[in-house]
């Protein structure tokens, strides 16, 4: 139970609009109202897209920029990152990503532990990402915690929401959180939703601590009862379609539940369900090994089986310091594997944008957040890069330590 | 050291048996096929010198001819149309533990690192290795033909490593590249020194990593003059022997007792064996070089060798192979000052680069790891063609395992290890279409062929 973390509401804490105004003439538009390839100009004023069109008026000399017909894109959104949360993920010197000994975490809100200054921050800006959700991670708990928003730009404003979603546990492994069955988990989330209820119902004498009889933190039913009556999404961490279903079925009795389910491996077995229920998926598209027996349907055309059947669909990396840290990579697979480009560029744009409730993001049209990326080449190919980057309207430092490292060895070794 | 297995790795030889125990030898044996000629392919021949439009003819798992233009297919020939195809020599992973850490992927089923001992020289990677590891079709299905394993990096000393062919078998012994010599798996750093600091044992630090190394080499070096004194013995009794003519007598010298352990370590130092050392930092590999020169060994490759560009001139000098990931960095502090940039600027640099894996998802996309890596390159100006990269996972990686004269490379007189790409290789959209080893069809994404094992029989569908 969370005893030790307050009912800290911070909410969402906002964006930092730069006043900052340009004019990105002659884009090709990966995405818009108008269709995919076209060369449109862009008018950024106020840290939003203040027009699009051919020929805009443009403004001062020295804030117009000739694309050239580069092209464009929304700035990536991965849907599961864990930048900001460890410098050296495998120093152990802390676990911000988890809370141990604990077995529930539903108040732990992970944004509280991020690290603004992280050299990781601008390694996504240069793959084109520029929002990210930082995922809680189980530590003895099903329930994880709150998954924080955040834009990839060091320093203040890089915590864009700390109040995101929650995130479920129920993998092969996650079991252990609840005695060691799966079936005692799934009961022990009921239960949790539940007493959420009862809270909410005895709210006014537990604030006045006449009745207390809660096994859980203030923190923790508050966070329960913003996923029971809608307020904040669930995200479901869970592989097995047997699971998945079970899982659907034990939700029913909290309608207002906005389930999600990430990694998912199997929903591909379970598609047409999760069509009919609405509910999306955020895919790790490159992690396809059969590593366990909830995961014996992992396949690399996952998303293309998804989109067949009508279920929203978004990717996600993971960490930062795994084989699957590139989105882009992991949507170009996708696309190998039979999704259209265009979907995949969708499944990290537009869908992870309507999939965590930020309308204004991952398009590209009038009154949108001015996120843009331009490049110089296809997004989805490995070999291609941002050459320029914008957030909020503003452009991104995009130089790292990486880079500046490479270049002092290029210089001292003379490598041409 | 006529005791150990001395191996030929000359072209066409297999393992070659100079006393005794034969067995744990390769049985790998191709199946026969009909012969081909691959036709109007886009032909990397993997060896650094670009792209044609070509054709490729194949015989008895052989590459018999390679030419430009429209082939002529003699009679008796199927003929391949690879319009619109990419052709390659089979990719190669210097770096893996498939077998040993196998999906699905249990305690029952964790066989790569015996860390019981820092020094565990005498382990040997193919006996861990599940040849129904599911990985390893996924593999294929990434274009990769050829494939190290090696032990995990607990160990000072790991053991020994294993080349495999990427062919779905009974037996490792039916996945043993025929005549490949055996590697060594070294290991710098935090790993070796964590694992036995925390059981309060030595190593618990780098100076500590070294005494072990330096303790185990002079020990081998004792061990080989042992045998050396028996075998000189033995020749002078043989000697004796054939010109005595009965009236005195001579006892026939006893063999020393066989040490396993030993056994590895010496086949370094007499150059049968070679030595793949896990190390990240820039200043533990040229101590490690230095480490080599002092027992007069050769460190054939550096693997995970994240700081390697800023020692390209070292390697170079030295004419040690460094093996690399793209893009991994961060995971542990040794780790902490990769770059993307790295194995473009160890070519620049003149050294051996290699693209490796380390991973079952990542040995499925070498052919993007080595995309980036080429990419990154020439964002720093560094400007590497496609065709370079390409022999970060092909001809630069058969060098690092001792396996350039079979394969490698699309040459004549080679195994005909070849992918035939749907793209450009360099491109996220290339997929290994079809996976030829020693010319037979193993994977034909259209076709519908791809090995199964027995793990997925019954529970998992086909991979395409």
């Amino acid at each position: 139970m969370m005893k030790r973390i307050l009912l800290i509401g911070l909410g969402f804490i906002g964006s930092l609009a730069a006043a900052d105004e340009y004019w990105l003439t002659n884009a090709k538009l990966a995405t818009g109202p108008d269709g995919i390839g076209v060369i449109r100009d862009i008018h950024v004023k106020n840290g939003r897209i203040e027009a699009l069109g051919q020929g805009l008026k443009v403004g001062l000399p020295a804030k117009v920029i000739d694309l050239k017909a580069a092209l464009v894109t929304p700035g990536f959104i991965d849907s599961a990152t864990t930048i900001g949360l460890a410098e050296v993920s495998g120093l152990g010197v802390s676990q911000d990503g988890e809370v141990a000994d604990d077995d529930m975490a539903a108040g732990f809100r992970v944004g509280l532990a991020l690290n603004d200054a992280s050299v990781l921050i601008p390694v996504a800006s240069n793959d084109g990402i520029t929002r990210g959700v930082v995922v809680p991670e189980p530590g003895d708990s099903n329930f994880a915690g709150i998954s924080a928003l955040v834009r990839f730009q060091r320093g203040e404003g890089f915590i864009v929401s700390d109040a995101l979603a929650q995130h479920l546990y129920l993998r092969e492994w996650d079991r252990r959180h609840a005695g060691g069955s799966r079936a005692s988990a799934l009961a022990s989330v009921v239960h949790a939703l539940e007493e959420s209820a009862r809270f909410d119902q005895q709210r006014r004498d537990f604030n006045s601590r006449k009745y207390r009889a809660f096994e859980m933190s203030a923190a923790d039913l508050q966070a329960l009862s913003e996923v029971r009556t809608g307020r904040m999404k669930l995200v479901a961490h869970v592989d097995r379609a047997a699971d998945i279903r079970h899982l659907i079925a034990a939700l029913e009795d909290f309608p207002e539940i906005r389930l999600v389910l990430a990694g998912a491996t199997e929903a591909w077995k379970v598609s047409k369900l999760l069509a009919a229920k609405d509910i999306p998926v955020l895919l790790n598209i490159m992690n396809n090994l059969p590593e366990n027996f909830d995961r014996l349907g992992a396949r690399l055309d996952h998303a293309t089986l998804l989109d067949a059947d009508g279920v929203q669909f978004a990717f996600m990396s993971g960490s930062p310091y795994s084989e699957f840290r590139s989105l882009s990579q992991a949507a170009g697979v996708a696309v190998a594997y039979g999704l259209s480009w265009t979907t995949a560029i969708a499944a990290i744009t537009r869908s992870p944008a309507q999939i965590w409730g930020l309308e204004d993001l991952g398009v590209i049209e009038p009154g949108a957040i001015a996120d843009l990326v331009i490049w110089d080449g296809d997004p989805l190919e490995v070999t291609s890069a941002p050459t320029a980057v914008m957030i909020d309207g503003a452009w991104v430092d995009l130089s790292t330590r990486h880079k500046a490292l490479a270049e002092r060895y290029r210089d001292l070794l003379d490598l041409k | 050291m006529k005791k150990t297995v001395k191996t030929m790795v000359l072209f066409g030889l297999a393992l070659l048996q100079l006393e005794g125990f034969a067995d744990y030898d390769s049985t790998y044996n191709p199946a026969s096929h009909a012969a081909f000629v691959i036709d109007q392919a886009n032909v990397d021949l993997g060896l650094g010198q670009g792209v044609f439009k070509g054709w490729v003819q194949v015989e008895d798992g052989r590459i018999t001819a390679v030419g430009a233009g429209d082939a002529k297919i003699p009679d008796g020939f199927k003929q391949i149309d690879a319009s619109g195809q990419w052709l390659t020599p089979g990719i190669i992973d210097v770096h893996s533990h498939l077998g040993d850490y196998p999906s699905p992927s249990y305690r029952a089923h964790s066989d790569g690192n015996e860390a019981t001992s820092p020094v565990t020289a005498e382990v040997w990677a193919e006996h861990s290795v599940w040849p129904q590891d599911p990985q390893f079709p996924l593999a294929l299905a990434g274009g990769v033909t050829t494939l190290q394993v090696l032990p995990g990096s607990a160990n000072l000393f790991g053991g020994r490593s294993v080349v495999l062919k990427n062919v779905w078998s009974r037996t490792v012994q039916g996945m043993k590249f025929p005549g490949a010599p055996y590697g060594l798996k070294m290991a710098c750093g935090e790993n070796p020194k964590r694992v036995y600091g925390s059981k309060s044992r030595s190593p618990s630090t780098r100076m500590g990593n070294f005494a072990g190394y330096r303790k185990a080499w002079i020990d081998a070096q004792e061990y080989q003059k042992k045998w050396q004194a028996y075998d000189k013995a033995l020749e002078d009794y043989e000697a004796w022997k054939s010109a005595s003519d009965g009236t005195d007598y001579k006892a026939r010298p006893s063999p020393p007792k066989r040490d396993l352990k030993m056994e590895t370590l010496v086949g370094v130092l007499e150059g049968e064996i070679l030595v793949h050392n896990h190390c990240y930092r820039a200043d533990e590999m040229a101590q490690i070089i230095d480490l080599s020169k002092e027992f007069g060994y050769q460190v054939t490759a550096f693997h995970h060798a994240v700081e390697a560009y800023k020692i390209g001139d070292l390697l170079a000098a030295n004419n040690t192979c460094s093996a690399m990931w793209a893009d991994w960095w961060q995971f542990k502090l040794e780790s902490f000052d990769g770059v993307k940039e790295n194995v473009a600027m160890v070519e620049a640099a003149g050294a051996c680069a290699i693209v490796h894996s380390d991973s079952a998802t990542g040995i499925q996309r070498l052919n993007q790891e080595a995309a980036k890596a080429m990419a990154a390159g020439g964002r720093l100006g560094l400007a590497v063609d496609p065709s370079i990269a390409l022999t970060w996972i092909t001809k630069n990686a058969a060098q690092a395992l001792g396996v350039l004269a079979q394969t490698g490379t699309i040459e004549v007189g080679k195994m005909a290890d070849l992918v035939l790409w749907s793209d450009e290789p360099m491109s996220v959209y290339a997929r290994a279409e079809t996976v030829f080893i020693d010319g037979v069809t193993h994977f034909d994404r259209r076709a519908g062929i791809a090995p199964m094992t027995d793990f997925e029989i019954g529970q998992r569908e086909e991979i395409f």
